[in-house]
């Protein structure tokens, strides 16, 4: 096949792509998601919390279970769990023999016990067991599109409000405490905001996959950022990118497309480090 | 077996050079502040006041609870009893943010800020009391903060590093870009724990030459726990001795006795007097 060809088909591909009204109702809540989540996601590298995503994440099947059982809304009751199960981690008593990770540990698998259980006794129209495991963005309607705008939203003006602090704390919390920042607080607007991103990143990439979500875009920004706002952008940059070629793909193989997407962001950082890697080799 | 250069302490005739304490108000007065357990108190009983300009070193052996008082003058932990007054106003959980945005503080645990890529820049800009602002607020381009944080860095000698990654640097540059993020608020109270941990000689005395100088020109009141009362001795103003409780506070000139080494620091001790048969001692 010549280049040309090869282009032809390319050009083909995409623009098939761009006119499947599956895809473009998918496209925008995607890429909403991966900004949001990839803004987040400095502040998980930083704080190292992706053992809270993977937790919290985990914790939502309880939520989406409590929602089927008592018929309740699914996001915003998943939504209220996850924050609940966030803010209950980071008040817990740290001094006291239970470490964080001890605690993520113990309500991931209370929750996820809770979930499976619940889940179980629901017929199986109620509940898309793969959809909630490995996330389908493209069966997104318009009600969650809506709340996840909302939440979308809230988070990224949290972010932009409190970033600077959280990014404070991460590097030096004693020095902030002494600046006079209430540091427990901000933990506190921190975890919280977490819960709330999770919720989102599950309807994408589902329970299993969301940590990828939440901890690979920073992870590749941050091998060239330099200070908060560069990390930030190249994240968003990383996820967004991501999220296309992702969808790209489920489509053109029809793949699963929290996967797919999970998936490219793994390729992604891996050629990020080769280059990082590179890039260090010829400095020396 | 520990030895104390207590003869080189005593050898300055001049008198205290601290203002009246009677007529002007404190800037720091602590009383009858205690903490730990009644039974076994970390610190018990302390009393002190510090006027505008004064330079007091603490001196003790390990666990004497040095960096306890730091961390309560700080505001980071409570006293289980006695009060804190911090120029002119008590010390309580509502006056704290605004007390504290007067006071700059290094401590001696750096665990964290080695995973995060931050320039040199901007951890001097975490010390700046606007710098946990919103995000659309940008910090670098007010011309005020951009200066104030290229003078910190020069008063260090780091300011050819500014933009160089704070991993990058070396343990005593590191320390001494910490310490200008604790001067570029420009506070009327310092507190230093081992600042001098890490640097060099010719850096130790460099560092004590500038913090004498800001307590002479700008009448920054400076506390600073330091295990090396020899290399103090020449700048300070007074030297507390301080195991659980102040032994003795000892102002410029005046000869700490001997007992009070002993009762500090136990009878595994000599105080030792530098004479001219001492090798490698510089008697000018």
């Amino acid at each position: 096949m010549t280049p040309a060809a090869s282009v032809a088909i390319m050009v083909d591909f995409i623009e098939q792509f761009f006119h499947s009204s599956v895809m473009l109702d998918a496209l925008a809540p995607a890429l909403f998601i991966a900004f949001v989540s990839a803004s987040i996601s400095v502040m998980i590298l930083a704080h190292r919390l992706s053992f809270l995503t993977v937790g919290v994440s985990h914790a939502s099947l309880a939520g989406m279970g409590l929602a089927v059982t008592f018929s309740l809304p699914l996001l915003p009751t998943a939504t209220a769990f996850c924050v609940g199960i966030a803010l209950l981690l980071a008040s817990l008593p740290k001094k006291r023999g239970i470490t964080e990770d001890t605690g993520t540990g113990i309500l991931f698998a209370g929750s996820m016990a809770l979930g499976i259980i619940l889940v179980s006794q629901a017929s199986r129209n109620d509940v898309d067991l793969f959809g909630l495991l490995f996330g389908n963005i493209l069966t997104i309607s318009t009600a969650e599109w809506h709340w996840l705008l909302l939440i979308g939203s809230f988070i990224t003006l949290i972010f932009l409000w409190l970033a600077r602090a959280w990014w404070s704390i991460a590097f030096d919390p004693i020095t902030a405490a002494a600046s006079g920042l209430p540091v427990s607080i901000l933990n506190l607007c921190l975890y919280g905001t977490v819960g709330l991103a999770v919720v989102m990143c599950v309807k994408l990439a589902g329970i299993v996959l969301t940590t990828g979500l939440m901890v690979l875009p920073a992870t590749c920004a941050w091998l060239w950022g330099k200070s908060l706002v560069s990390l930030w952008l190249l994240s968003i940059m990383f996820a967004c990118t991501a999220t296309l070629i992702g969808l790209m793909i489920s489509y053109a193989y029809d793949w699963p497309s929290g996967a797919s997407i999970v998936l490219t962001l793994c390729i992604m950082f891996i050629i990020s480090w080769g280059a990082s890697w590179l890039t260090q080799q010829q400095k020396r | 077996m520990a030895s104390v250069d207590a003869a080189q302490y005593g050898a300055f005739t001049t008198t205290v050079n601290s203002p009246n304490l009677a007529l002007v108000a404190p800037i720091i007065s602590l009383s009858h502040i205690s903490f730990g357990a009644k039974k076994d108190p970390i610190l018990q009983d302390i009393s002190l006041a510090l006027s505008a300009g004064h330079f007091m070193g603490i001196i003790g052996p390990n666990g004497a609870g040095k960096s306890t008082i730091l961390s309560i003058i700080a505001g980071l932990i409570q006293p289980r009893q006695g009060h804190i007054d911090l120029f002119g106003e008590c010390l309580t959980r509502f006056s704290r943010r605004k007390l504290l945005k007067n006071m700059g503080y290094l401590h001696q645990l750096h665990n964290s800020e080695l995973h995060m890529p931050v320039k040199v820049r901007d951890v001097v800009a975490m010390g700046l009391t606007e710098y946990a602002s919103p995000l659309w607020q940008p910090i670098h381009s007010a011309t005020h903060h951009q200066v104030a944080i290229e003078e910190a860095l020069q008063r260090v000698d780091m300011l050819d590093l500014i933009s160089r990654d704070f991993r990058h640097l070396s343990g005593g540059q590191r320390q001494r870009v910490r310490l200008a993020r604790a001067l570029v608020r420009k506070p009327k109270l310092l507190l230093l724990d081992e600042p001098s941990a890490a640097l060099d000689s010719k850096q130790q005395q460099k560092l004590y030459t500038l913090l004498r100088q800001l307590c002479d020109t700008e009448q920054m009141t400076i506390i600073m726990v330091e295990h090396d009362i020899a290399a103090i001795t020449g700048h300070v103003d007074s030297v507390a001795c301080l195991n659980r409780s102040i032994h003795y506070h000892a102002m410029k000139g005046e000869q700490i006795p001997e007992d009070i080494w002993h009762q500090m620091y136990g009878e595994n001790m000599h105080v030792i007097a530098h004479d001219t048969s001492c090798i490698g001692c510089n008697h000018g």
